[in-house]
Protein backbone atom coordinates (compact mmCIF):
# COMPACT_ATOMS: atom_id res chain seq x y z
CA UNK A 1 0.00 0.00 0.00
CA UNK A 2 2.67 1.69 1.38
CA UNK A 3 4.68 1.30 -2.35
CA UNK A 4 1.95 2.31 -3.99
CA UNK A 5 1.11 5.63 -2.49
CA UNK A 6 5.45 6.04 -3.01
CA UNK A 7 4.71 5.19 -6.79
CA UNK A 8 1.88 7.63 -7.41
CA UNK A 9 4.57 10.11 -5.27
CA UNK A 10 6.83 9.40 -8.00
CA UNK A 11 4.78 9.91 -10.86
CA UNK A 12 3.09 13.43 -9.41
CA UNK A 13 6.64 14.48 -8.80
CA UNK A 14 7.50 13.98 -12.46
CA UNK A 15 4.69 15.35 -14.05
CA UNK A 16 4.72 18.34 -11.23
CA UNK A 17 8.57 18.98 -11.95
CA UNK A 18 8.71 17.74 -15.68
CA UNK A 19 12.37 17.92 -16.19
CA UNK A 20 13.84 18.26 -19.05
CA UNK A 21 15.52 14.94 -20.54
CA UNK A 22 18.79 15.70 -21.90
CA UNK A 23 19.23 14.83 -25.30
CA UNK A 24 22.01 12.59 -24.55
CA UNK A 25 20.30 10.40 -22.23
CA UNK A 26 17.22 10.13 -24.36
CA UNK A 27 17.61 6.86 -26.23
CA UNK A 28 18.24 5.08 -22.66
CA UNK A 29 15.27 6.31 -21.25
CA UNK A 30 13.03 3.44 -23.12
CA UNK A 31 15.14 1.04 -22.21
CA UNK A 32 15.73 2.20 -18.59
CA UNK A 33 12.14 1.84 -17.87
CA UNK A 34 11.33 -1.81 -19.48
CA UNK A 35 14.23 -2.26 -16.62
CA UNK A 36 12.48 -0.76 -14.55
CA UNK A 37 9.12 -2.57 -14.89
CA UNK A 38 10.94 -5.76 -15.20
CA UNK A 39 12.57 -4.55 -11.50
CA UNK A 40 8.93 -3.80 -10.20
CA UNK A 41 7.07 -7.27 -11.51
CA UNK A 42 9.86 -8.86 -9.84
CA UNK A 43 9.41 -7.43 -6.69
CA UNK A 44 5.29 -7.67 -7.06
CA UNK A 45 5.80 -11.43 -7.64
CA UNK A 46 8.16 -11.77 -4.52
CA UNK A 47 6.26 -9.58 -2.33
CA UNK A 48 3.11 -12.26 -3.33
CA UNK A 49 5.79 -15.31 -2.75
CA UNK A 50 6.04 -14.11 0.19
CA UNK A 51 9.82 -13.57 -0.47
CA UNK A 52 10.57 -9.84 -1.02
CA UNK A 53 13.55 -8.63 0.05
CA UNK A 54 13.98 -4.61 0.19
CA UNK A 55 17.80 -5.23 -0.60
CA UNK A 56 17.43 -7.54 -3.24
CA UNK A 57 14.76 -4.89 -5.17
CA UNK A 58 16.39 -1.63 -4.65
CA UNK A 59 19.78 -3.37 -6.05
CA UNK A 60 17.89 -5.54 -8.84
CA UNK A 61 16.23 -2.25 -10.22
CA UNK A 62 19.48 -0.13 -9.88
CA UNK A 63 21.56 -2.68 -11.38
CA UNK A 64 19.13 -3.61 -14.10
CA UNK A 65 18.64 -0.22 -15.33
CA UNK A 66 22.51 0.46 -15.25
CA UNK A 67 23.07 -2.72 -17.07
CA UNK A 68 20.38 -1.89 -19.72
CA UNK A 69 22.11 1.58 -20.01
CA UNK A 70 25.32 0.17 -20.94
CA UNK A 71 24.13 -2.28 -22.79
CA UNK A 72 22.43 0.03 -25.31
CA UNK A 73 25.72 2.31 -24.75
CA UNK A 74 27.51 -0.26 -25.85
CA UNK A 75 25.42 -1.32 -28.45
CA UNK A 76 25.92 2.51 -30.19
CA UNK A 77 29.35 2.25 -29.45
CA UNK A 78 29.96 -1.26 -31.41
CA UNK A 79 27.51 0.18 -34.42
CA UNK A 80 24.95 -2.46 -33.82
CA UNK A 81 22.72 0.24 -33.34
CA UNK A 82 19.40 -0.93 -31.70
CA UNK A 83 19.81 -4.60 -32.07
CA UNK A 84 21.77 -4.83 -28.55
CA UNK A 85 18.94 -3.52 -27.32
CA UNK A 86 16.36 -5.53 -28.75
CA UNK A 87 18.15 -8.32 -27.43
CA UNK A 88 17.66 -6.22 -24.02
CA UNK A 89 14.23 -5.63 -24.60
CA UNK A 90 13.46 -9.30 -25.60
CA UNK A 91 14.87 -10.82 -22.27
CA UNK A 92 13.39 -8.18 -20.10
CA UNK A 93 10.13 -8.51 -21.60
CA UNK A 94 10.00 -12.56 -20.91
CA UNK A 95 11.01 -12.06 -17.19
CA UNK A 96 8.26 -9.60 -17.27
CA UNK A 97 5.97 -12.04 -18.79
CA UNK A 98 6.73 -14.81 -16.45
CA UNK A 99 6.27 -12.64 -13.41
CA UNK A 100 3.04 -11.33 -14.78
CA UNK A 101 1.74 -14.60 -15.23
CA UNK A 102 2.90 -16.27 -12.07
CA UNK A 103 1.35 -12.72 -9.95
CA UNK A 104 -1.58 -13.50 -12.40
CA UNK A 105 -1.81 -17.06 -10.76
CA UNK A 106 -1.36 -15.64 -7.18
CA UNK A 107 -4.13 -13.58 -7.51
CA UNK A 108 -6.59 -15.51 -9.62
CA UNK A 109 -5.41 -18.59 -9.40
CA UNK A 110 -5.41 -19.88 -12.50
CA UNK B 1 20.19 -11.95 -12.51
CA UNK B 2 22.96 -14.77 -11.54
CA UNK B 3 23.24 -17.34 -14.25
CA UNK B 4 25.13 -20.34 -13.76
CA UNK B 5 25.84 -22.81 -10.35
CA UNK B 6 24.20 -21.05 -7.28
CA UNK B 7 23.79 -21.93 -3.67
CA UNK B 8 21.48 -21.21 -0.74
CA UNK B 9 17.79 -20.97 -2.77
CA UNK B 10 18.46 -23.27 -5.21
CA UNK B 11 16.10 -26.38 -3.26
CA UNK B 12 13.43 -24.16 -3.80
CA UNK B 13 13.37 -23.60 -7.23
CA UNK B 14 11.11 -26.94 -8.67
CA UNK B 15 12.93 -26.85 -12.34
CA UNK B 16 15.49 -28.96 -13.71
CA UNK B 17 18.47 -28.51 -11.70
CA UNK B 18 20.27 -31.34 -11.03
CA UNK B 19 22.92 -32.44 -7.77
CA UNK B 20 25.99 -32.81 -9.65
CA UNK B 21 27.94 -36.13 -7.60
CA UNK B 22 30.58 -33.45 -6.45
CA UNK B 23 27.30 -31.59 -4.97
CA UNK B 24 28.00 -28.67 -7.32
CA UNK B 25 24.77 -27.40 -8.97
CA UNK B 26 24.12 -27.11 -12.43
CA UNK B 27 21.43 -24.99 -13.94
CA UNK B 28 19.56 -25.08 -16.69
CA UNK B 29 20.51 -22.90 -19.66
CA UNK B 30 20.31 -19.11 -20.01
CA UNK B 31 17.02 -19.82 -21.55
CA UNK B 32 15.36 -22.52 -20.14
CA UNK B 33 16.31 -21.14 -16.84
CA UNK B 34 14.93 -17.54 -18.14
CA UNK B 35 11.35 -19.12 -19.50
CA UNK B 36 10.88 -21.20 -16.47
CA UNK B 37 11.74 -19.26 -13.48
CA UNK B 38 11.78 -15.06 -14.55
CA UNK B 39 11.92 -14.31 -10.71
CA UNK B 40 15.26 -13.32 -9.77
CA UNK B 41 17.20 -15.60 -8.01
CA UNK B 42 18.08 -13.14 -5.38
CA UNK B 43 14.80 -13.05 -4.06
CA UNK B 44 15.10 -17.38 -3.32
CA UNK B 45 18.40 -17.10 -1.75
CA UNK B 46 17.28 -13.92 0.37
CA UNK B 47 14.51 -15.65 1.89
CA UNK B 48 16.51 -18.73 2.59
CA UNK B 49 19.08 -16.85 4.43
CA UNK B 50 16.41 -14.73 6.45
CA UNK B 51 15.00 -18.38 6.88
CA UNK B 52 18.41 -20.05 8.34
CA UNK B 53 19.01 -16.99 10.40
CA UNK B 54 15.92 -14.48 11.62
CA UNK B 55 16.39 -10.86 12.43
CA UNK B 56 15.53 -10.44 15.89
CA UNK B 57 12.59 -8.26 15.27
CA UNK B 58 11.43 -10.60 12.25
CA UNK B 59 11.19 -7.18 10.11
CA UNK B 60 13.49 -5.77 7.95
CA UNK B 61 14.95 -2.52 8.89
CA UNK B 62 13.82 0.78 8.81
CA UNK B 63 17.16 1.87 5.87
CA UNK B 64 16.54 -0.50 3.97
CA UNK B 65 12.45 -0.18 4.20
CA UNK B 66 13.36 3.76 3.14
CA UNK B 67 15.62 2.85 0.63
CA UNK B 68 13.23 0.75 -0.87
CA UNK B 69 10.81 3.09 -0.95
CA UNK B 70 12.52 6.14 -2.49
CA UNK B 71 13.78 3.69 -4.91
CA UNK B 72 9.97 3.32 -5.73
CA UNK B 73 9.66 6.89 -5.75
CA UNK B 74 12.29 6.88 -8.39
CA UNK B 75 10.74 4.22 -10.29
CA UNK B 76 7.10 6.64 -10.22
CA UNK B 77 9.46 9.54 -11.54
CA UNK B 78 11.21 7.62 -14.42
CA UNK B 79 7.62 6.45 -15.65
CA UNK B 80 6.25 9.69 -15.51
CA UNK B 81 9.46 11.29 -17.28
CA UNK B 82 9.37 8.80 -19.82
CA UNK B 83 6.04 9.19 -20.82
CA UNK B 84 5.82 12.87 -21.13
CA UNK B 85 8.79 12.75 -22.75
CA UNK B 86 7.43 10.17 -25.09
CA UNK B 87 4.06 12.13 -25.25
CA UNK B 88 6.10 15.47 -26.06
CA UNK B 89 8.19 13.85 -28.64
CA UNK B 90 5.47 12.33 -30.90
CA UNK B 91 3.59 15.42 -32.05
CA UNK B 92 6.81 17.37 -32.66
CA UNK B 93 7.33 14.47 -35.60
CA UNK B 94 3.75 14.77 -37.09
CA UNK B 95 3.77 18.44 -36.61
CA UNK B 96 7.57 19.19 -37.82
CA UNK B 97 5.83 16.90 -40.88
CA UNK B 98 2.10 18.54 -41.34
CA UNK B 99 4.23 21.85 -40.73
CA UNK B 100 6.32 21.22 -43.89
CA UNK B 101 3.29 20.28 -45.53
CA UNK B 102 1.76 23.25 -45.08
CA UNK B 103 4.45 25.27 -46.08
CA UNK B 104 4.65 23.54 -49.59
CA UNK B 105 1.13 23.87 -49.91
CA UNK B 106 1.19 27.30 -48.89
CA UNK B 107 3.95 27.93 -51.14
CA UNK B 108 2.37 26.02 -54.12
CA UNK B 109 -0.43 28.33 -54.29
CA UNK B 110 1.28 31.30 -53.39
CA UNK B 111 3.29 30.06 -56.67
CA UNK B 112 0.08 29.56 -58.56
CA UNK B 113 -1.43 32.86 -57.55
CA UNK B 114 1.26 34.96 -58.60
CA UNK B 115 1.88 33.03 -61.90
CA UNK B 116 -1.61 33.54 -62.69
CA UNK B 117 -1.05 37.25 -61.65
CA UNK B 118 2.10 37.23 -64.14
CA UNK B 119 -0.45 35.99 -66.66
CA UNK B 120 -2.94 38.34 -66.30
CA UNK B 121 -0.28 41.19 -66.30
CA UNK B 122 1.03 40.10 -69.46
CA UNK B 123 -2.02 39.65 -71.11
CA UNK B 124 -2.39 43.46 -69.96
CA UNK B 125 0.84 44.37 -70.74
CA UNK B 126 -0.09 42.64 -74.52
CA UNK B 127 -3.12 44.25 -74.78
CA UNK B 128 -1.30 47.96 -74.04
CA UNK B 129 1.18 47.47 -76.61
CA UNK B 130 -0.72 46.27 -79.02
CA UNK B 131 -2.95 49.25 -78.29
CA UNK B 132 0.54 51.69 -78.71
CA UNK B 133 1.74 49.98 -81.97
CA UNK B 134 0.56 49.67 -85.21
CA UNK B 135 -1.08 47.07 -86.42
CA UNK B 136 1.55 45.10 -88.23
CA UNK B 137 4.08 45.04 -85.65
CA UNK B 138 1.58 44.23 -83.00
CA UNK B 139 1.09 41.04 -84.54
CA UNK B 140 4.12 40.56 -85.83
CA UNK B 141 5.35 40.50 -81.81
CA UNK B 142 2.69 38.07 -80.76
CA UNK B 143 3.56 35.23 -83.46
CA UNK B 144 7.04 35.70 -82.21
CA UNK B 145 5.42 35.33 -78.71
CA UNK B 146 3.55 32.26 -79.83
CA UNK B 147 6.95 30.81 -81.61
CA UNK B 148 8.82 31.61 -78.27
CA UNK B 149 6.39 30.15 -75.95
CA UNK B 150 5.86 33.40 -74.33
CA UNK B 151 2.39 33.72 -75.56
CA UNK B 152 -0.85 31.48 -75.32
CA UNK B 153 -1.61 29.29 -78.70
CA UNK B 154 -3.61 27.16 -80.03
CA UNK B 155 -4.60 24.37 -83.02
CA UNK B 156 -4.45 21.12 -83.65
CA UNK B 157 -2.29 18.16 -82.50
CA UNK B 158 -1.39 15.49 -80.57
CA UNK B 159 -1.21 14.04 -76.63
CA UNK B 160 1.11 11.95 -76.22
CA UNK B 161 0.12 10.18 -72.79
CA UNK B 162 3.13 8.66 -70.38
CA UNK B 163 2.31 6.60 -67.14
CA UNK B 164 4.09 5.01 -64.50
CA UNK B 165 3.38 1.27 -64.73
CA UNK B 166 0.47 -0.19 -62.44
CA UNK B 167 1.55 -0.99 -58.61
CA UNK B 168 1.49 -4.27 -58.49
CA UNK B 169 1.65 -6.89 -55.35
CA UNK B 170 5.10 -6.51 -53.02
CA UNK B 171 6.55 -10.04 -53.22
CA UNK B 172 8.07 -10.00 -49.62
CA UNK B 173 11.88 -8.83 -48.93
CA UNK B 174 12.38 -8.16 -52.81
CA UNK B 175 9.16 -6.21 -53.25
CA UNK B 176 10.53 -3.07 -50.85
CA UNK B 177 13.31 -1.97 -53.19
CA UNK B 178 12.04 0.49 -56.13
CA UNK B 179 8.12 0.12 -55.83
CA UNK B 180 6.60 -0.17 -59.78
CA UNK B 181 9.08 1.16 -62.86
CA UNK B 182 7.84 4.75 -63.47
CA UNK B 183 7.74 7.59 -66.15
CA UNK B 184 11.68 8.96 -66.14
CA UNK B 185 12.71 12.41 -67.01
CA UNK B 186 14.68 10.79 -69.92
CA UNK B 187 11.41 9.69 -71.18
CA UNK B 188 9.84 12.56 -71.36
CA UNK B 189 13.04 14.71 -72.45
CA UNK B 190 12.99 12.07 -75.77
CA UNK B 191 9.32 12.50 -76.27
CA UNK B 192 9.76 15.95 -76.61
CA UNK B 193 12.47 16.18 -78.33
CA UNK B 194 11.33 13.74 -80.79
CA UNK B 195 8.08 15.77 -80.64
CA UNK B 196 10.19 18.90 -81.62
CA UNK B 197 11.99 17.09 -84.75
CA UNK B 198 8.66 15.97 -85.86
CA UNK B 199 7.57 18.99 -86.32
CA UNK B 200 5.82 20.50 -83.28
CA UNK B 201 5.60 24.17 -83.06
CA UNK B 202 4.80 24.34 -79.83
CA UNK B 203 5.12 21.75 -76.46
CA UNK B 204 3.54 21.58 -72.75
CA UNK B 205 4.23 19.04 -70.46
CA UNK B 206 1.23 18.77 -67.71
CA UNK B 207 0.35 22.19 -69.22
CA UNK B 208 3.55 23.49 -68.31
CA UNK B 209 4.91 25.08 -71.76
CA UNK B 210 8.20 24.65 -72.98
CA UNK B 211 10.62 27.33 -74.12
CA UNK B 212 14.04 27.53 -75.56
CA UNK B 213 15.71 27.32 -72.34
CA UNK B 214 13.09 24.79 -70.50
CA UNK B 215 14.64 22.06 -68.51
CA UNK B 216 13.23 18.39 -67.96
CA UNK B 217 15.21 17.07 -64.93
CA UNK B 218 14.75 15.03 -61.98
CA UNK B 219 15.04 15.64 -58.68
CA UNK B 220 14.74 12.46 -56.38
CA UNK B 221 11.64 10.57 -57.42
CA UNK B 222 9.93 13.91 -59.12
CA UNK B 223 10.17 15.36 -62.54
CA UNK B 224 10.90 19.25 -63.05
CA UNK B 225 9.99 20.76 -65.64
CA UNK B 226 10.92 24.36 -65.41
CA UNK B 227 11.74 23.58 -61.64
CA UNK B 228 8.49 22.87 -61.13
CA UNK B 229 7.06 19.62 -60.29
CA UNK B 230 4.85 17.71 -62.42
CA UNK B 231 4.09 14.23 -61.32
CA UNK B 232 2.39 11.30 -63.31
CA UNK B 233 0.15 10.77 -65.77
CA UNK B 234 2.04 12.71 -67.79
CA UNK B 235 0.42 14.61 -70.70
CA UNK B 236 2.97 15.94 -73.68
CA UNK B 237 0.59 18.12 -75.72
CA UNK B 238 1.75 19.54 -78.90
CA UNK B 239 0.63 21.48 -81.94
CA UNK B 240 2.14 20.56 -85.18
CA UNK B 241 1.50 19.73 -88.59
CA UNK B 242 -1.56 16.81 -89.33
CA UNK B 243 1.13 14.35 -89.88
CA UNK B 244 2.94 15.11 -86.55
CA UNK B 245 1.07 11.72 -85.40
CA UNK B 246 2.67 9.96 -87.63
CA UNK B 247 6.32 11.07 -88.15
CA UNK B 248 6.30 11.23 -84.24
CA UNK B 249 4.90 7.40 -84.37
CA UNK B 250 7.87 6.65 -86.39
CA UNK B 251 10.62 8.44 -83.71
CA UNK B 252 12.95 6.84 -81.90
CA UNK B 253 11.04 7.64 -78.09
CA UNK B 254 8.00 6.11 -79.67
CA UNK B 255 9.77 2.98 -80.16
CA UNK B 256 11.51 2.90 -76.96
CA UNK B 257 8.27 3.93 -75.50
CA UNK B 258 6.74 0.53 -76.97
CA UNK B 259 9.68 -1.29 -75.82
CA UNK B 260 9.43 -0.06 -72.60
CA UNK B 261 5.16 -0.49 -72.53
CA UNK B 262 5.87 -4.17 -73.69
CA UNK B 263 9.03 -5.02 -70.85
CA UNK B 264 8.32 -2.48 -68.07
CA UNK B 265 4.38 -2.31 -67.84
CA UNK B 266 4.37 1.86 -68.22
CA UNK B 267 1.61 2.85 -69.90
CA UNK B 268 1.97 5.21 -73.32
CA UNK B 269 -0.75 6.85 -75.74
CA UNK B 270 -0.46 8.82 -78.28
CA UNK B 271 -3.67 10.40 -80.11
CA UNK B 272 -4.36 13.66 -81.94
CA UNK B 273 -6.29 16.37 -80.43
CA UNK B 274 -7.90 19.40 -82.69
CA UNK B 275 -8.46 23.21 -80.97
CA UNK B 276 -5.74 22.29 -78.01
CA UNK B 277 -4.61 25.38 -76.57
CA UNK B 278 -1.42 25.46 -74.91
CA UNK B 279 -0.67 28.32 -72.32
CA UNK B 280 2.24 30.66 -72.33
CA UNK B 281 5.38 29.77 -70.23
CA UNK B 282 6.77 32.03 -67.83
CA UNK B 283 9.33 34.87 -68.91
CA UNK B 284 12.75 33.54 -68.96
CA UNK B 285 14.81 35.72 -66.69
CA UNK B 286 17.85 36.09 -69.19
CA UNK B 287 20.60 37.28 -66.21
CA UNK B 288 23.91 36.38 -68.90
CA UNK B 289 22.66 37.16 -72.22
CA UNK B 290 21.64 40.10 -73.78
CA UNK B 291 19.46 40.93 -76.65
CA UNK B 292 21.74 41.97 -79.31
CA UNK B 293 19.57 42.56 -82.23
CA UNK B 294 19.78 46.12 -84.38
CA UNK B 295 17.81 48.60 -83.67
CA UNK B 296 15.70 48.15 -86.70
CA UNK B 297 13.28 45.87 -85.89
CA UNK B 298 12.66 45.17 -89.83
CA UNK B 299 16.19 43.94 -90.41
CA UNK B 300 16.61 41.42 -88.11
CA UNK B 301 13.20 40.16 -87.48
CA UNK B 302 13.70 36.65 -89.40
CA UNK B 303 17.10 36.19 -87.61
CA UNK B 304 15.77 36.43 -84.49
CA UNK B 305 13.02 34.53 -85.16
CA UNK B 306 14.89 31.51 -86.91
CA UNK B 307 17.52 31.44 -84.35
CA UNK B 308 14.94 31.16 -81.53
CA UNK B 309 13.30 28.69 -82.64
CA UNK B 310 15.43 25.66 -82.85
CA UNK B 311 13.06 23.29 -84.55
CA UNK B 312 12.94 22.98 -88.29
CA UNK B 313 9.80 24.26 -89.74
CA UNK B 314 10.43 27.72 -88.68
CA UNK B 315 8.34 29.13 -91.28
CA UNK B 316 6.39 31.91 -88.92
CA UNK B 317 4.96 33.78 -91.86
CA UNK B 318 3.32 31.10 -93.62
CA UNK B 319 -0.45 30.41 -92.02
CA UNK B 320 0.50 27.63 -89.60
CA UNK B 321 -1.87 26.52 -86.82
CA UNK B 322 0.08 28.40 -84.25
CA UNK B 323 -2.18 31.68 -84.78
CA UNK B 324 -1.68 34.32 -83.14
CA UNK B 325 -1.14 34.26 -79.01
CA UNK B 326 -3.72 35.56 -75.96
Amino acid sequence: MIAVLALLAGVVLGVYLDPTVPAALQPYLPIAVVAALDAVFGGVRAKLDRIFDDKQFVVSFISNVLVAGLIVYLGDQLGVGGQLSTGVVVVLGVRIFGNVAAIRRHLFRA
Amino acid sequence: MTVGPTRGGAEQRPDGEERGPAGRVYTADFLTELFGNPLDPGYADAAARRRSSPSPSGRPGWSSRTVSLVVVVALGFLFAVAYRQTVAEEPGRSQARAGLVAQIKEREAETDGLAARADRLREEVGRQRDAALSGSQASRLRRLEAGTGLGRVRGDGVVVRLADAPVADKDGLTGSGGGPPRVLYTDLQKVANDLWAAGAEAVAINGQRLTATSTIRSAGEAILVDFRPVTGPYEVSAIGPGALRDRFEDSRAAYLMRDLVESVGLSFQVREVEDVTLPAAPEPRLRYAEPSVSPSPSVSGSGVEGSSRPEPSGSGSSPSPSRGGR
